[in-house]
């Protein structure tokens, strides 16, 4: 009920409201207006009013407001250029620093391909070196033995000879000549010669 | 009730109403009469004053004052920067090329005079007035449309027919003159004449549009408003009914005329930059014919 009462309220406000303003827009009266109604007087108040307008906007908004524009754009332009330049000079470096790790990564190959060249070189020299100290050591040795051996044989057929004489003085009993012992001893050593060469 | 109607002429609330009186400079003809003083006139006068005491002081508003801060708008600044630049980049450049910034502080100028004329015929100052002092406003009525006065869009589109043809001739020179007869010399007769009325079209036309566009919006909500003071000479119930609907209808319309205010007033901005162009750019024949049908197809679209 009391909503009832506030929305009639509320109509009967409204109402009152457009009746009055109504009232108001109604209040012109007379002869028909003329849509072109104007004169000269409006002309010339227009195109003065338009001027200062012009002028005084020309002179201090859009004055400000243009050079902004243009310094702004100015700013863009430099900065864009600025980066370009930037860039161009960042992948130049770049480039340029490729170049150099590639240089470098080249060069310390070589480097440590030329160490291994080096290293193999010197384990080949050393090895050359110690075989042929080797085979040296080996030739000096086999070389001493021989003599050795000669020495020992040449002794061992002293001995023989020696034995033998006594041996055969003894079984004989008489003294050879030294003609005979000259003729048995190179018998003798030829003979273990021959034996010992085909024992070999 | 025949008076009644009568004396609610929907025109009424449109038209120009005369403070005091204008002074008389002949007895009869069109310049007989020189206004003094008017309720557009004063509507201009305060555009005037808005742009000039308000906008400047919000356009030159930056976020700082040196370095970058400086080329950055602040508050309401960015809404007036965002407009010329708008207007500069889209609108003045194509047309104008490298005469875009000889012209563009007075096209800048021609959008926010005419948009602030418009806008401001769009406050109910004598409606606001009437209820706030509860006496019609008479004999001063406040408010108003200026461009709605066939005299200031005439005098507006003047100007733009000065900035043709001045510009025309110190840019373009012999060029400008030649641009009349572009035919052979002797055709010079015929193409002339049809230049300069073609010329003068441009700007009859520039003068009709706004002034049409801006009256008939004021002219149809006057008239919807006018079904309620007559649906209330019949009766209260009837005027309550009709009103409601009026009233729906008179927001509806006034959202489409903010939206008239910004487009008429882009639409001469537009066409006066477009003519501007075209005489100060003589030589690009292909551009004028461009410019030709794209103006053209703008006047059709609205």
């Amino acid at each position: 009920m009391q909503n009832m009462m506030r929305i009639t309220k509320n109509w009967m406000m409204t109402a009152a409201f457009l009746a009055t303003a109504s009232q108001a827009l109604a209040s012109d009266s007379g002869e028909a207006p003329n849509p072109f109604a104007g004169d000269l007087g409006n002309a010339v108040w227009t195109l003065v009013i338009f001027l200062i307008v012009v002028v005084l906007l020309g002179k201090f908004l859009w004055g400000p407001i243009l050079n902004g524009l243009q310094s702004r754009e100015t700013f863009i332009t430099n900065a864009l250029r600025d980066a370009d330049e930037a860039s161009k000079k960042a992948q130049a470096q770049l480039a340029e620093y490729n170049e150099k790790l590639d240089q470098a990564r080249a060069e310390a190959t070589a480097i440590v391909e030329e160490g291994r060249r080096d290293a193999e070189v010197t384990k080949r020299t050393i090895q050359d070196e110690a075989r042929s100290e080797a085979d040296k050591m080996i030739e000096r040795a086999k070389r001493e033995i021989g003599i050795a051996r000669d020495s020992a044989v040449r002794e061992l057929c002293d001995l023989g000879a020696k034995m033998a004489t006594d041996a055969a003085t003894k079984i004989v009993g008489r003294e050879l000549s030294a003609g005979d012992h000259e003729r048995l001893i190179r018998e003798s050593i030829d003979e273990i010669t021959a034996r010992s060469a085909s024992r070999n | 009730m025949t008076a009644m109607l009568a004396s609610s002429n929907p025109l009424n609330h449109v038209v120009q109403h005369v403070w005091g009186e204008p002074i008389k400079l002949a007895d009869s003809g069109v310049f007989s009469t020189f206004t003094l003083m008017s309720n557009q006139i004063f509507m201009m006068v305060l555009a005037a004053f808005l742009l000039i005491f308000f906008v400047i002081r919000a356009g030159r508003r930056r976020r700082g004052n040196s370095g970058m801060d400086a080329m950055v708008p602040a508050g309401f600044g960015n809404f007036i920067e965002t407009i010329c630049v708008y207007l500069r980049d889209e609108v003045a450049k194509p047309a104008l090329g490298e005469h875009t910034d000889r012209f563009i502080k007075y096209i800048w100028s021609v959008f926010f005079f005419i948009f602030t004329c418009n806008l401001l015929g769009l406050m109910p100052f004598d409606a606001v007035a009437y209820f706030v002092t509860g006496m019609p406003a008479k004999p001063f009525h406040l408010g108003g449309t200026a461009t709605a006065n066939i005299w200031v869009t005439g005098t507006l589109a003047l100007c733009t027919l000065l900035m043709m043809v001045f510009n025309g001739l110190r840019l373009g020179g012999t060029a400008y003159l030649a641009h009349f007869c572009p035919g052979p010399l002797l055709m010079a007769p015929l193409l002339v004449p049809v230049e300069i009325i073609g010329t003068i079209a441009k700007i009859f036309a520039l003068t009709v549009r706004l002034f049409a566009n801006m009256m008939a919006g004021h002219i149809l909500l006057a008239v919807l408003i006018g079904f309620a003071t007559s649906a209330f000479a019949v009766g209260m119930v009837t005027g309550v009914g009709v009103t409601i609907p009026v009233i729906l209808g008179s927001v509806a319309i006034n959202f489409l005329e903010l939206f008239v205010a910004a487009l008429q007033a882009f639409i001469f901005t537009f066409l006066t930059t477009l003519f501007i162009g075209m005489s100060v750019n003589v030589h690009h024949h292909d551009d004028h014919d461009e410019h030709g049908h794209h103006e053209e197809g703008v006047a059709h679209a609205h």
